[in-house]
């Protein structure tokens, strides 16, 4: 086991990860930035050293500064958290050739999953089901059109050296085909100077699913079962839920499992997320592998009892999994309702007046708060505007809804603009009670606030 | 409490006021006083961010750099996370001792970070007055590296 543990992030992820490694017996050694001088886990690490002025690129992003505080205090390994340099297989390298354990896959995983096309072929490879569609470029309207009666409108025509929301367009009917797919390959040959395009079926509407795995070094793997994670805004999660209730347990089985199949397949280790579109057929299709602890991790420990980064740091000292899949029972349903320094009536607006007047977390039966911020606490801004996670559990989900909204009215957080408002409306909304959420659901009903 | 104490606490106040009043325009950064057998400890800044007290001048310092030009100290801060040298490489004279005279981005030191040499250039013109790092000590960003009297 490793002796002294950096953490190379901040905010309440950072306190997370202390706590797993306080609980383990671990030394840990905190970083932060001037921004965040003070801060909660500087104040509980044996030691915390100060790696750069505010902006995350002089700070949490700088990779000498943070190599160097690993070596100023001997710590031999480090854990990323989320966000910043938790999924870039270079600083891994980098932590290895320093003789430093970084807490997640290996560089060559990393990079492997990191690649969409790479992570897609791994995984179609193993059997995971991808969204329907061509491996191959359609190079004329008449393979088009064939294509797509196969497949069913509407279709999503892609161009080949696309990215990043670019050279993407639908088409809903027949009608629209020649007109489009002579549009986008034109669009893309003039923006890439490549007017190759794929195509794939488009599922406007679907259910963001995802299976929570751990692997260890020696070719054996489980998974946590599943999250739901639709209540999103612009692509930003709000609130996770696990189980999904949009499952029975032979399909769950058959997610999960094939989740599993395909990051052993593709050589994964250590904890990490096999992201699907769950569609409104029942049918799932992958999306990506995420290389890395994630925000909503405690709902997925609410039901399953079992210590997620206490796990991910056990697996990268070299420990061999301790759990079967039969250990592995899910039990009664967790919410999570990220608490964000935002004005939801606002258009979740980052809140610029930052200090914290009044913070009184919420507690009692089946409610963790995963946080790091107190009264009078200025939260940065920096950074993300995370300031607190909610956690319920309860034996089912209606039980659930009710703690959360218990947890909710009994939170103090006074000073800034918070989504705890936000979360209220979802929670009272009877779409979300009766659980029919789709990734559309924020944008449909909560865009005029309740007044 | 005893009417006694009370006057001996007034006592106190007032002689703290006082000594405060004489050290007018330096700020204080720590102040402790205590009544019983009359204690007074009054610590300035000597800059911002410092983590030193004001502490009597190094063995060597020149008398500008007594308590009256305390005013003057600039303490001057890594700009990197590393290990930080006094000299170019073992052996060799260091770039700067105190007693010496600096200019405005001359080499002091170099921090290393991740094998790279940083050069370290003073960041104000004066005399070296205090080094507050030992040679080959690893330090943090902003940690106090030396003192420049800017007015020597």
């Amino acid at each position: 086991m490793f002796n002294k543990v950096l953490i190379a992030n901040r905010g309440e992820i950072a306190v997370r990860i202390w706590r797993a490694c306080q609980e383990l017996g671990i030394k840990t050694v905190a970083v932060y930035s001037k921004a965040d001088a003070g801060s909660r886990v500087t104040q509980l690490a044996d030691e915390a050293i100060c790696i750069g002025p505010p902006p995350a690129g002089r700070s949490y992003l700088n990779v000498p500064a943070l190599i160097g505080a690993a070596q100023m205090t001997g710590a031999d390994a480090l854990h990323p958290g989320y966000g910043f340099l938790s999924e870039e297989p270079d600083f891994a390298e980098i932590c290895a050739e320093n003789q430093i354990t970084f807490i997640g896959p290996s560089p060559d995983v990393m990079s492997r999953v990191g690649d969409k096309t790479l992570a897609k072929k791994a995984m179609k490879a193993s059997g995971v089901p991808l969204v329907p569609g061509t491996e191959d470029t359609v190079d004329s309207l008449d393979d088009a059109d064939d294509i797509a009666k196969q497949l069913g409108y509407p279709i999503i025509l892609k161009a080949v050296a696309g990215g990043g929301g670019r050279g993407i367009s639908v088409v809903e009917k027949r009608e629209d085909l020649a007109r489009i797919y002579a549009s986008t390959r034109a669009t893309a040959q003039q923006l890439f100077k490549d007017g190759r395009v794929y195509m794939e079926k488009f599922i406007p509407l679907f259910r963001h699913t995802e299976v929570q795995i751990l692997c260890d070094n020696y070719g054996r793997g489980i998974h946590l079962g599943e999250r739901d994670c639709s209540v999103q805004r612009r692509r930003q999660k709000l609130i996770e839920e696990a189980p999904s209730i949009h499952f029975t347990e032979a399909q769950r089985q058959k997610m999960c499992d094939t989740a599993v199949a395909g990051a052993l397949a593709a050589g994964y280790t250590s904890a990490g997320t096999v992201e699907f579109i769950l569609a409104p057929d029942g049918n799932f299709y992958f999306m990506e592998i995420n290389a890395r602890i994630q925000v909503e991790h405690p709902v997925s420990e609410a039901i399953t009892g079992v210590d997620l980064i206490k796990e991910q740091i056990k697996l990268a000292a070299g420990e061999p999994l301790q759990y079967t899949q039969k250990d592995i029972q899910l039990r009664g349903h967790a919410f999570e309702c990220r608490i964000n320094a935002e004005d939801p009536d606002r258009d979740f607006e980052p809140d610029k007046r930052g200090k914290i007047d009044s913070f009184i977390s919420p507690g009692g039966p089946g409610t963790r708060v995963d946080s790091y911020v107190h009264s009078g606490w200025t939260v940065p801004p920096f950074y993300d505007s995370l300031v607190a996670k909610i956690i319920v559990w309860a034996e089912d989900r209606p039980s659930a809804i009710d703690r959360m909204l218990r947890a909710l009215k009994e939170t103090t957080l006074d000073g800034i603009h918070t989504t705890i408002p936000f979360h209220r409306r979802v929670f009272n909304h009877p779409v979300f009670r009766e659980g029919d959420v789709f990734t559309d659901f924020v944008a449909r009903h909560l865009t005029t606030p309740s007044g | 409490m005893e009417p006694k104490s009370t006057e001996r606490i007034d006592q106190v106040v007032k002689e703290t006021k006082d000594l405060l009043s004489k050290l007018e325009g330096t700020s204080v950064r720590r102040l402790c006083v205590e009544a019983g057998d009359f204690k007074i400890e009054i610590e300035r800044a000597v800059a911002e961010g410092a983590a030193v007290a004001a502490a009597a001048p190094v063995a060597g310092a020149p008398a500008a750099a007594g308590p009256v030009a305390r005013d003057t100290r600039h303490v001057m801060l890594a700009p990197l996370v590393g290990t930080f040298y006094r000299a170019p490489n073992a052996g060799a004279k260091p770039f700067v001792d105190v007693g010496e005279r600096v200019q405005r981005g001359q080499p002091v030191g170099i921090i290393e970070a991740m094998k790279l040499m940083n050069e370290v250039v003073a960041d104000a013109t004066g005399v070296v007055v205090e080094i507050l790092v030992e040679n080959a000590q690893s330090v943090q960003f902003d940690q106090p590296l030396l003192v420049i009297d800017t007015a020597a």
